[in-house]
């Protein structure tokens, strides 16, 4: 993860065992392939796994710095997502922030788990010295993936956040680092800490306004 | 600040899961009996519900959907089991229980009332030492970032206190809040206070045997398995007469 970062050209392409990942859809797409995965119909899921394994495993690569666990977490939310479907109902949000919310939330569960055995800071500060690109196994096509524009969105409200906020969300919300983790590394008071990630949550919630569809 | 105050202020700390675990299991909790808060958090949660594609999208590897989908779809589902063996369950303890429960019953209820009133004299109890105090003493704590706050009710008529720590949050995991009676031989050990921000910690308590006066209280972050009869820790409160 690199929400700092400038959007960069594509690298490369798809698999070509993943082709429906290149799909576009429309975000009646995503109400009639929720209405679907109701339904339980197997298909769904499989189209659903497809769209959005991209995002989840960017998501959960970049906070846990593990290809293999990142996979295991995004199996983890399929799971709890094709069991959980039903309960979604009508809520307006829509399915692939509930997928990354569950994802964030694994994710930081195993980073809390490591930092109980004690490891976690050793890999939380090499990973926060080293290029993004060094827990990225896999080239993707990004501005052929759906949800790009959404990614560019976003990368663009981070863009701008003022640089010490945008390091508090980076540390907070991509890493998953508790308020004390944080002040202890940039050696900033815990008040500041809090402050600077409530006022770039306030900004970020205005500019994420505008974003309705990631499958357009 | 009042202790929803704390909870306002950290909302997204919340969001982020940015607090110390102490702190989120205490705002989860708060969460069910707060309206308010509940609501929030739900529509900050929802606003920012793009945020994590901040981060670029990595390629499954070659197969992965296939896999995937064959291992959720192969996963028993949980609920599909549940709800027959809970139902299961169900009707054995009620077969089984029905017999007892008509003696279980009159021994619960009388158990129920004398809790009751065990609970009911300690209300009336510590209401006394408050109504009765003939000082009052108040200073502020501040902890992490919070501020709350220390109030003793001196009862000389019952040689006892009544102390309130508030506004708090819970100790560190390995820590706990220890409350200390300064005499003028020295201090003197006395109770562990249970703070957590959303309801205060109230304490009766009877002042120190020793025929040394009480001149002071304080309370100080020790150890949890700490047993010293002197303070190790750091001082966050301290107040004399």
């Amino acid at each position: 993860m690199s929400p700092s970062e400038p959007p960069r050209a594509a690298a490369g392409d798809l698999s070509p065992q993943e082709p429906a990942a290149r799909r576009p859809l429309a975000l009646a797409g995503e109400a009639s392939l929720r209405r679907r995965l109701v339904a339980r119909d197997e298909q769904a899921l499989v189209e659903l796994i497809e769209l959005a394994s991209p995002w989840l495993l960017g998501l959960t690569t970049s906070m846990l710095s593990d290809q293999e666990e990142a996979e295991e977490v995004v199996l983890e939310v399929f799971a709890t997502a094709w069991e959980r479907i039903g309960a979604l109902g009508d809520q307006h949000d829509a399915l692939l922030p509930w997928l990354l919310r569950i994802a964030r939330n694994r994710a930081i569960d195993r980073l809390r788990r490591r930092r109980r055995w004690r490891l976690k800071l050793a890999r939380a500060e090499a990973y926060g010295e080293l290029p993004a690109d060094r827990v990225r196994a896999r080239e993707v096509d990004e501005a052929a993936q759906p949800g790009w524009h959404v990614h560019e969105s976003v990368h663009a409200a981070l863009e701008g956040l003022p640089p010490d906020q945008r390091e508090v969300v980076r540390l907070a919300y991509f890493q998953g680092l508790t308020h004390s983790e944080i002040a202890t590394r940039l050696g900033i008071p815990m008040g500041t800490v809090k402050t600077r990630l409530r006022l770039a949550f306030d900004k970020l919630r205005v500019s994420l306004a505008g974003i309705k569809d990631w499958l357009a | 600040m009042t202790a929803h105050d704390w909870y306002v202020e950290n909302r997204a700390g919340f969001v982020a899961r940015s607090l110390e675990p102490g702190e989120e299991r205490t705002y989860r909790d708060h969460l069910i009996r707060c309206e308010e808060c509940s609501r929030e958090v739900a529509r900050l949660e929802r606003e920012l519900g793009w945020l994590p594609m901040g981060s670029r999208p990595t390629a499954p590897p070659p197969g992965f959907s296939r896999r995937t989908a064959a291992e959720v779809l192969d996963r028993p589902n949980r609920w599909r089991w549940r709800v027959p063996l809970a139902a299961a369950a169900g009707l054995a303890l009620a077969a089984g229980g029905a017999a007892l429960s008509a003696r279980r019953e009159g021994h619960e209820l009388k158990a129920l009332l004398v809790a009751r009133e065990t609970r009911l004299a300690a209300l009336e109890d510590t209401l006394s030492v408050l109504r009765r105090a003939n000082m009052v003493l108040q200073t502020q704590i501040s902890m992490n970032g919070h501020q709350g706050g220390m109030l003793i009710f001196q009862d000389a008529a019952s040689h006892r206190w009544c102390v309130i720590v508030h506004g708090l949050p819970p100790a560190p995991a390995g820590s706990k809040y220890q409350f200390w009676f300064i005499t003028e031989t020295g201090m003197v050990r006395s109770v562990e206070v249970d703070a957590a921000m959303e309801h205060p910690a109230i304490m009766t308590l009877p002042m120190p045997g020793s025929a040394a006066p009480v001149m002071g209280a304080a309370l100080t972050m020790e150890p949890a398995v700490s047993r010293s009869d002197e303070p190790t820790g750091p001082t966050l409160a301290h107040v004399v007469f």
